[in-house]
């Protein structure tokens, strides 16, 4: 990809200016190995300290931090810590929505609106009636937007 | 009408009408779940369109209380027909075919509540 080439001359750039020689030998090696999200938020850090010149050089895509079952279940929790139909107290990972919190069918039509806004994406209404535990929304979102451990 | 007379002739068989849209009572809800969410999602730009002077919350809570008037219902059809008017009005909301008085007719401001005591019944007139 075009990214990775451009990577490549600056690395070889800087190869031959010198300082960081030794890191930026071994650098190469590794990306090959990482997915390319991690890969160019390393690079977005790199380019900005060291080599400010060689930045016209760097194309900097917008992208978002890459999501993991961790940031997705606390953000989950928090949109429903601040719902206010909710206990924060008794919310946890497995609590039910209609049997442990005491909430209505069309409570839960809202809280899945909340998460529709939050992550970005529309989870239609036949798959949105089963999630009743954050659990199964935190394993839904994972299953849809392809994340794993 | 026809298909009522059917279903009493046919007692002790399993009743069975036409169905308006939905075959079962969880097609039904799901209908008015996605009533719901379309009304749930107009309602901020319903308040700043028509230039209410209430807040987004209390749109919604008042959304939340017309559907929880008819909660208690369990025929499809008759929860069918009520999502179509629902559909309706919102369709005449959105569209701005309604007005601000229209809209604000939900909240009953202005209305003289229905006495409902004996004292208040006796002095207001005979209205059983």
């Amino acid at each position: 990809m075009a990214a990775r080439v451009l990577q490549h001359c600056v690395r070889t750039l800087r190869l031959s200016s010198g300082p960081l020689a030794l890191r930026a030998a071994v650098v190469p090696a590794a990306p090959l190995h990482r997915a390319l999200s991690f890969y160019s938020a390393d690079r977005r850090t790199r380019c900005v300290n060291k080599f400010p010149s060689l930045d016209v050089l760097c194309r900097q895509y917008g992208q978002l931090p890459p999501l993991t079952l961790e940031s997705i279940e606390e953000r989950v929790l928090y949109v429903l810590k601040l719902y206010d139909k909710i206990n924060p107290e008794k919310l946890q990972a497995t609590s039910h929505f209609m049997k442990d919190l005491g909430l209505d069918s069309l409570d839960q039509v809202e809280i899945i609106m909340a998460m529709e806004d939050e992550f970005g994406f529309e989870i239609p209404d036949g798959e949105a009636e089963k999630l009743m535990t954050p659990d199964e929304i935190v394993q839904y979102i994972a299953d849809k937007k392809d994340i794993y451990e | 009408m026809a298909s009522t007379a059917a279903t009493r002739a046919a007692a002790g068989a399993s009743k069975v009408v036409k169905p308006i849209f939905s075959r079962d009572l969880d097609e039904a809800k799901r209908r008015v779940r996605e009533l719901y969410r379309a009304w749930y999602r107009e309602i901020p730009s319903t308040v700043a369109l028509f230039q209410l002077d209430i807040n987004v919350r209390t749109g919604r809570d008042k959304v939340r209380e017309m559907f929880d008037k008819n909660k208690h219902v369990n025929d499809p059809r008759v929860i069918d027909l009520l999502v179509i008017k629902g559909k309706m009005e919102l369709q005449e909301t959105i569209h701005v075919w309604k007005q601000k008085t229209h809209i604000m007719r939900f909240f009953h401001e202005s209305e003289v509540p229905r006495p409902k005591d004996f004292l208040s019944k006796f002095y207001s007139g005979h209205d059983p």
